[in-house]
């Protein structure tokens, strides 16, 4: 498989512009500015079947033609650097070691839209990436890639590194830009769309790290070669990040419909230390859990993992192995949703807090009969009704680490503590 | 006595607000810098900033402590946060956070005594695969061991 | 006006577009419960209580933030519905105390409504409730309790877009946000009690109206302000024959849903002390109680033979009270100069919101009924203080303040040869008049006043004055009789009909023409100062 996101990782000052130039960098940049219109633009990505990276997988190219072409607002694009998915550090990887290829790709985007500010909004924890991002900007416009009169042609553009200041929430778009606007990290109704009333009310496009990372090598190599690899509805490659307990924990690339099974054993060596495998997480924290057995048939791509009861989401794949507290990782998981809550819409709020005091409660010997069931029905009760997908976020682990280990959390609470034998 | 930022800051702070297409979207960096500044983001700072935003001191409060990173009350010179989330608990982060207690003397939300250190327990960094890990100040420290974890504390004046 | 054909649980309804589910709902008679959603609000969508199923959308949808379209179908009635509302109201419910015994919101809280009707469950909840801080002082008039509120951020909107001060703030995060002030400011903008209005639950209630009351023991009557002459709407709410509390009524042509604050506490002024409820007449140890029949003589008698009579009438009295008293003195002493007590103050940019720069709820009426004119009441002062008059007879205000241009009025009105005055209690001005009469205060009256805009509103008796006092228009109506001018009316709108009829301007109007929500002179709105 060639790579495409992960091509310029491991080389010396990988970060620099000189050794991103030396690689071919800006070349795409350039061929969109001098050669292309934007609806051709937006064609071309469209016809590359290119999906969202950030976990929701809308078609990228769709979403830029959702932008009002004749709105007399100004339009904004922003990259989504905020990754605090639970298990994922693929945009971290990006943002460190080729932040280049993300600002090419943002500026692509931007193009696609006409937008002449652009802002890179990267979660407030990572300063060195912050710093990187920066420098990488600058060298930019050192080198006329961004600013006015890019390339000779009347197209300017600004871009504008932003950092956040800690909340999960602020990866969801919307609440993303309420940040970005200079207020609380708080979702807002939709409708209205980002793509017609955004930042300031303005036209905007939020795309993540990944996906404006891989924007250079398709208009460079075309996207018929991007669309040849990955399968009929999830095309090209995708990053996936593996932590846990996982012999080889990483990032790594790989093309779209790769079987799960043969990804964890082989490429990532198995599951450490040599113990069996109890658990995976395929995408990130939000995801529910899938029992070895259930990866007998899952390959790595959106449908697949879909129809397997779970979803492909950032693709932070957490392995779990047979030491595992099920009730703890559930109740670890509880809490993380729990503390992120933006705690805007009743649900979400009350919700979240509620599960994790009941899983807590079960984790420390003080569960009782009907707590399972009453936190599937909370569950089912956050699903679907609240102002943004944290929501579903939050219900769907809980629900899955229930279902998928019953007789774990029943031996649990009748024996009032854990029945596995734990790290 | 009023809070006010110094004239390098203030040139700072002008420079920042150009750079956005409206000022109140320069709320975050300038609370940062606010922070930088005063050393923490207690009511004066506050309403400094909200002053300088033309903005409701109630309104950049709502701002402030909705954020984890900004701080409302004074912390120590090294800010130890512990990632807690799934992946770094599986990877043994319970136990730094025991080492660090046992070592400091303190719990997390607390600061030692000589204003050293606050220790904290953060949700997930971005760093899963190098778990267990903290972050201090402005530095990730990564596939935590005690004896790193020892080194590090004792090199953090 | 776009109309637009939606069905609402299976039945046509014709609407509007641009108009919400929840609005074309409340149009076609549908209530669907909500808690953040307010009309002269922003939308925030946080509640969750209004999702409503719409056909071939797979997921529910807030009504307050989806638009109508042609052939949409909603079902607020449906499985799916009622299990989310209950479910809504579980989540609410979780951490909020059971305060209802000791909570004023009792009775008028929608918690405790919606739950009703759409839950009636027990708790699941059996983990630590969260806590925030119980009776919290905001401001003057406004009290919070964190524990109770449901983070709707009504509070913080109205703060915002109404009278765009933006004192709250929802502070924190997750189930730990609460509403706060920064620091230590307080709530004191001039319509901060309005929060107390729109809190659907006991979160922010009223220190003036606090334990005073369960509401459901209130006899409710519908009237208006008579606190200024933007003439807000009203609702006065009573027990046990005492005025309890203001509530705003809606009236979009005049206050939407609001009042301001001096214009809700008003009436603690406008009604309190000690009552007059008899007649006095001065003799040589000063003033003692006499019969109507005696006082009413000495007031025909006073004013009949007074060199220069004036009558001041305060800017509280209605349009048949004014109508009434200029009839008696055009009678007693003709050429007397009539003026309605109208003085201009300074409007900060958030008082004028809702209040006009008087405290003569009633001047335009007054002016319509021929008493008082521009400038004429200060010119009248002047006049008074210079001892162009030897009688005067005041009715319903007290002249006498506490500033220093009140005590030249006294001595001014001491020299008065004859000074009747007519009030609730025995005032300052009262005490140095020869006769003196009871009277009622607006809570006892029913009547009219216009508004600055021109607007005639009707008040309503919320209370029941002292058996002994007559009400101000009997009285005048007694003394025209006695001066030899007998009027067959027997009821206000008897007066307010025979008005109608000699006042060009409110020719064709009545009390059923006025209703509750008033009804605009000569169809403009034209504002006079």
């Amino acid at each position: 498989m060639e790579k495409v996101l992960l091509r310029n990782i491991g080389v010396t000052d990988s970060h620099s512009l000189a050794v991103y130039q030396s690689r071919g960098g800006y070349q795409s940049w350039e061929k969109v500015v001098r050669n292309m219109k934007p609806a051709e633009l937006i064609e071309e990505v469209k016809s590359s079947g290119l999906r969202g990276r950030g976990g929701a997988g809308f078609p990228t190219g769709m979403k830029w033609s959702f932008v009002p072409k004749d709105s007399p607002k100004p339009k904004y694009l922003v990259c989504n650097a905020d990754e605090s998915e639970p298990g994922t550090f693929k945009d971290r990887l990006l943002i460190e070691q080729d932040p280049h290829a993300i600002i090419e790709g943002t500026l692509i985007a931007a193009f696609a839209i006409q937008s002449h500010t652009a802002f890179i909004y990267i979660r407030g924890e990572l300063v060195a990436g912050s710093k990187i991002l920066e420098r990488a900007v600058e060298e930019d416009c050192r080198a006329g890639y961004i600013g006015k009169n890019i390339f000779g042609s009347n197209y300017d553009l600004d871009v504008i590194v932003h950092r956040g200041a800690g909340a999960y929430i602020c990866g969801e778009e919307t609440a993303l830009l309420s940040s970005l606007e200079g207020g609380r990290g708080w979702p807002k109704v939709k409708p209205p769309f980002p793509a017609t009333h955004g930042l300031f009310g303005c036209p905007t496009v939020v795309n993540n790290v990944e996906t404006l990372a891989a924007l250079p090598w398709i208009l460079e190599r075309g996207a018929a070669a991007y669309a040849a690899m990955g399968t009929e509805k999830s095309k090209g490659t995708k990053l996936f990040s593996v932590s846990g307990h996982i012999t080889r924990p990483g990032v790594y690339e790989l093309e779209m419909g790769y079987p799960f099974k043969k990804f964890l054993e082989e490429d990532c060596g198995g599951v450490a230390n040599g113990r069996k495998l109890k658990g995976v997480i395929p995408g990130g924290g939000s995801m529910p859990v899938l029992r070895p057995e259930e990866l007998e048939k899952v390959n790595l791509d959106y449908e697949s993992v879909q129809a397997a009861g779970s979803m492909l989401g950032s693709g932070g794949v957490i392995v779990m192995d047979d030491t595992t507290c099920m009730v703890r990782a559930a109740s670890n998981i509880a809490r993380f949703y729990a503390h992120e809550s933006c705690g805007q819409c009743s649900p979400c709020r009350e919700g979240c807090h509620w599960m994790e005091k009941i899983f807590h409660r079960i984790e420390h010997g003080e569960g009782q009969t009907g707590d399972l069931d009453l936190i599937l029905n909370i569950s089912g009760n956050i699903m679907g009704n609240t102002i943004c997908p944290f929501g579903d976020a939050a219900a769907m682990p809980a629900a899955a680490f229930i279902r998928k280990f019953r007789d774990e959390f029943e031996a649990h609470i009748a024996e009032k503590r854990c029945t596995v034998s734990t790290q | 006595m009023a809070l006010e930022f110094s004239p390098e800051a203030l040139k700072q702070f002008e420079a920042t607000v150009a750079r956005y297409p409206k000022k109140e979207a320069a709320m975050l960096p300038v609370l940062y810098l606010a922070q930088k500044e005063f050393g923490h983001l207690g009511p004066e700072a506050i309403a400094y900033v909200a002053r300088l935003m033309e903005q409701s001191p109630a309104r950049v409060q709502g701002v402030v402590s909705f954020y984890t990173m900004y701080n409302v009350k004074p912390i120590g010179r090294h800010h130890i946060q512990v990632c807690r989330t799934l992946s770094c608990a599986l990877g043994g982060a319970e136990k730094i956070t025991a080492l660090i207690k046992k070592q400091l003397g303190i719990e997390p939300g607390q600061t030692t005594a000589d204003g050293r250190f606050t220790l904290s327990e953060v949700e997930c960094l971005a760093s899963c695969g190098t778990a267990p890990m903290m972050q201090v100040n402005d530095e990730y420290y990564e596939g935590l061991t005690e004896e790193k974890l020892t080194a590090i504390l004792d090199s953090l004046k | 006006m776009d109309p637009v054909k939606i069905t609402i649980d299976g039945k046509e309804v014709v609407t509007a577009k641009g108009k919400t589910v929840i609005q074309a709902a409340a149009e076609a008679g549908v209530a669907i419960p909500h808690y953040c959603y307010h009309s002269k609000l922003s939308i925030a969508g946080n509640c969750r209580m209004c999702l409503v199923e719409i056909e071939k959308m797979p997921k529910l949808q807030i009504a307050c933030n989806t638009q109508v379209a042609e052939g949409m179908g909603v079902l607020t009635q449906s499985p799916k519905v009622l299990a989310v509302r209950k479910a809504v109201l579980e989540f609410l419910l979780i951490n909020h105390p059971v305060d209802c015994p000791i909570c004023d919101q009792a009775g008028e809280c929608q918690l405790q409504n919606y739950y009703m009707e759409h839950n009636r469950e027990a708790s699941r909840f059996e983990v630590g409730k969260q806590h925030d801080r119980k009776k919290t002082i905001f401001g003057p008039n406004v009290i919070f309790d964190g524990e109770r509120c449901i983070k709707c951020t009504r509070c913080v909107r109205f703060c915002q877009e109404i009278t765009k001060t933006d004192e709250l703030a929802v502070i924190n995060r997750g189930d730990h946000s609460t509403i706060a002030l920064f620091n230590d400011q307080v709530l004191d903008n001039p319509l901060s009690a309005n929060v107390v209005d729109i809190c659907p639950v006991g979160a922010l209630t009223d220190r003036d109206f606090r334990f005073k009351v369960r509401v459901w023991y209130l006899q409710k009557t519908p009237s208006v302000c008579p606190g200024c002459s933007t003439g807000c709407n009203i609702s006065v709410e009573a027990y046990q024959n005492r005025i309890a509390r203001f509530k705003p009524r809606i009236n979009e042509a005049v206050n939407s849903h609001w009042i301001c604050d001096e214009g809700r506490y008003c009436f603690h002024e406008l009604t309190g002390g000690e009552r007059l409820t008899t007649p006095m007449i001065r003799q040589e140890g000063g003033l003692v109680p006499a019969t109507w029949e005696n006082a009413l003589q000495a007031v025909l008698a006073g004013l009949r033979s007074a060199k220069a009579a004036a009558g001041i009438l305060s800017g509280r009295s209605t349009n048949e009270e004014t109508f009434l008293f200029a009839k008696l003195m055009k009678k007693l002493a003709p050429s007397s100069p009539l003026e309605v007590c109208y003085q201009e103050r300074e409007l900060s940019e958030t008082q004028k919101v809702l209040m006009s720069p008087d405290r003569a709820p009633n001047f335009r009426g007054a002016r319509d009924m021929g008493v008082g004119s521009n400038g004429g009441y200060e010119s009248l002062l002047q006049k008074l203080l210079t001892g162009d008059f030897s009688a005067a007879y005041v009715v319903g205000e007290e002249l006498i303040g506490a500033n220093g241009a009140g005590e030249r009025l006294r001595a001014a009105l001491q020299k008065l040869s004859f000074l009747v005055v007519q009030d609730i209690r025995l005032s300052e001005t009262a005490k140095l008049a020869h006769v003196v009469l009871p009277a009622t205060h607006f809570g006892e009256k029913e009547g009219t006043y216009t508004n600055r805009k021109g607007r005639v509103q009707k008040l309503n008796a919320a209370v029941i004055a002292p058996e002994s006092v007559l009400q101000d228009w009997q009285t005048f109506l007694r003394l025209l009789d006695l001066a030899g001018e007998k009027l067959s009316y027997s009821t206000p709108s008897q007066i307010f009909q025979a008005l109608a009829g000699e006042v060009a301007l409110y020719r064709g109007i009545s009390y059923a023409t006025i209703g509750d929500q008033g009804i605009q002179l000569g169809g403009g709105g034209v504002e006079q100062s």
